[in-house]
């Protein structure tokens, strides 16, 4: 039954994207094109990565509001190591994947030790990494051109990028971890209910700590995606990302509350988003028309799956399942 | 449970060092704080007639506003017998509530002039207004203040600054020059509230309607690189036959430059920009972009500082100058 209602929630979403390409391609002559698959395909691997990172910490129970900066500081670092101070992109690369991890445990570590909120503990770092992003830029964007361009190779014939093909790749593997993996069964019992996990013997702050640092590192992986992307580290890059990278998480049915939550549904919320930007964009609505419409379809798609889950138990129960 | 103790110890042990850690950053905080009032305090006791100039500009974090108050500092350094400086900027180009409060905390300080780069050409006509009741002059430089809600305060302030109009017009002409009546061309504009952002919109109207091109979208990138790379992105696949993108500034033409490259359109669709950023450098040498606008950004608050410093000699609001703007071609 519980697999049921899993594809069903699946299956829902996927409807909705659906619905989303079947308008737009209504309403715009060239949105039903393999061209407009792959520019939104190769736009989405921040959002994606992030998204990701989003969903660990969120079902286990935290929110990590600091992985837009932390995505603009990795690309800062990124870019100030090789324009200004001539270090190879691989070495560089390392840098900023390691500025991430490290932002990643100084939030883990905050919430473990001082026993303090991770929404405060994040949002501290959300503005002391953009600070420490404009820092490292002298709040200019470098320019690096081609120099991180090996992310944006597209696979001959497929014309998807190899930034896109990684992001789906980690989003397998992340759903491979939550739903097959021992680890994965551990974030979902800190979330669901720490202190039965602690009386079961897991170690919640190792958990958190873990779940944090792998947020930060795919925080890090998504502002290297950005900067190959534009061929150019700016330090304002990313603000925002974690909102929508909480809605995208939200779409897929992931409960704020911590323990609940699925990598695949979440990916799907990332094409939801970036489905109805790149719609939008085609039909030319103007910024507030874009605003108004994604906020109201962030809402209706959680309150349409609500419902249709609510309504999905009623029925369940009384066919007597 | 003797480990659990000894956990516990050692929890207490790292809580306190780490407590020390937070007291001793806090204190050096502090400290240079102290440093730096007393340093302004003994320059203002030495030169009490020097008239204080305030630089209250929009946010530091962009490179362009950045550019700005460096050139004001380098200026103010080599006439430090003649003004002082206190310059200040907010986090986020939209955050209008903290530039507010930044010219009421400015007004307390009883400043002698204020030069404002408005984040918004209305929402600051208010704050100014109580600057002036204060008796303290106020320079208009950047993004300008919109004259009917001047006019409804009944505040005049004079606009130091460039024309963006005519600048994106000269900027739009070098792109029109190589396109044919007819050509489908787009535009992407900064955020539609700021004043600079619709004049330079309406010079590169005026360019293309000029050359008769096919205007097809006018859409916003909010100013920001990633925003119009996503809408270029999607410019190009909803209209293949796009011959050229006008975008109101530098960091855009960026998101633009990549969306083109990423469509494996590149010298099929021309790119404008506006700034002269640095990071142009290589992408007008390269075509990717085919002009943009200098604007002299290192000299735009000197322009508002000195027009300031001569209203205070005179004694007046003093009136409105346009400040050069030159286009920057391959």
């Amino acid at each position: 039954m519980n697999t049921l209602r899993r594809s069903a929630d699946f299956l829902f979403l996927a409807l909705l994207l659906g619905v989303l390409i079947a308008f737009f391609s209504g309403m715009s002559d060239h949105f039903w094109s393999m061209q407009t698959v792959n520019t939104v395909a190769n736009r989405i691997p921040p959002l994606a990565l992030a998204a990701m990172g989003m969903t660990f910490v969120l079902i286990a129970g935290g929110i990590d509001l600091s992985i837009g900066s932390v995505a603009a500081l990795a690309g800062a670092v990124f870019g100030w190591l090789v324009v200004d101070r001539g270090v190879s992109v691989p070495v560089a690369t390392l840098a900023a994947l390691g500025a991430g991890a490290l932002c990643g445990s100084a939030n883990g570590a905050l919430v473990n030790w001082m026993r303090m909120p991770s929404f405060i503990v994040t949002l501290g770092l959300l503005e002391g990494a953009r600070g420490l992003a404009y820092l490292a830029t002298d709040s200019q964007t470098k320019y690096l051109g081609e120099r991180l361009g090996a992310l944006q190779a597209t696979v001959p014939g497929l014309g998807l990028s190899v930034a896109f093909l990684l992001a789906v790749a980690g989003v397998l593997v992340a759903h491979f971890v939550i739903t097959r993996m021992v680890f994965g069964r551990h974030v979902i019992a800190v979330g669901t209910n720490e202190e039965a996990a602690r009386l079961v013997g897991l170690s919640p702050g190792k958990v958190r700590m873990t779940v944090f640092v792998l947020s930060g590192l795919v925080a890090a992986a998504a502002g290297l995606c950005q900067v190959s992307r534009l061929g150019a580290a700016d330090p304002n890059a990313g603000a925002g990302l974690e909102l929508s990278a909480i809605a995208a998480a939200v779409i897929g049915g992931t409960s704020l509350m911590g323990g609940r939550g699925s990598m695949l549904a979440t990916f799907v919320g990332v094409l939801i988003i970036a489905t109805l930007e790149a719609g939008l964009a085609h039909l030319g609505a103007s910024e507030p028309v874009k605003r108004v419409v994604t906020g109201a379809v962030i809402v209706c798609a959680v309150a349409a799956e609500a419902a249709r889950s609510r309504w999905m138990a009623r029925w369940l129960n009384r066919s007597g399942n | 449970m003797p480990l659990r103790r000894r956990c516990e110890i050692h929890l207490l042990l790292r809580m306190k060092s780490l407590t020390s850690l937070c007291l001793a950053v806090v204190a050096m905080a502090a400290g240079c704080l102290l440093a730096g009032c007393s340093k302004s305090e003994t320059a203002a006791g030495n030169a009490p007639a020097k008239p204080r100039v305030a630089l209250v500009m929009k946010s530091l974090a962009n490179e362009f506003f950045g550019t700005m108050t460096a050139g004001a500092k380098a200026h103010q350094a080599a006439h430090a017998a003649d003004y002082e400086l206190i310059a200040n900027g907010i986090k986020n180009e939209t955050d209008l509530s903290e530039q507010v409060a930044l010219v009421d905390q400015m007004v307390a300080m009883q400043v002698s002039a204020i030069v404002i780069a408005p984040a918004d050409s209305k929402a600051l006509v208010p704050a100014l207004k109580r600057a002036r009741q204060a008796g303290i002059v106020v320079i208009n430089i950047d993004n300008r203040l919109d004259a009917a809600a001047m006019q409804e305060a009944g505040l005049q302030v004079p606009f130091v600054g460039p024309d963006n109009r005519a600048g994106a017009l000269a900027v739009g002409r070098v792109v029109t020059a190589r396109l044919q009546k007819g050509d489908a061309v787009a535009i992407i504009e900064g955020i539609p509230t700021a004043d600079n952002g619709r004049q330079r919109r309406l010079g590169f109207e005026e360019a293309i309607k000029e050359a008769g091109l096919n205007l097809v979208s006018v859409q916003s990138g909010q100013w920001e690189m990633e925003k119009a790379n996503t809408v270029a992105g999607s410019l190009l696949n909803a209209h293949p036959n796009l011959k050229a993108i006008f975008c109101a500034n530098d960091n855009m033409a960026l998101g633009a430059v990549a969306a083109i490259k990423a469509a494996g359109r590149e010298g099929q669709v021309l790119v404008a920009g506006f700034d002269n950023i640095k990071a142009m450098g290589p992408l007008l040498a390269s075509g990717a972009v085919l002009a943009t606008a200098d604007q002299h950004g290192d000299q735009l608050a000197v322009f508002g500082i000195e027009a300031a410093l001569e209203a205070l000699r005179l004694q007046q609001t003093g009136s409105d100058r346009s400040t050069p703007v030159d286009v920057v071609a391959r």
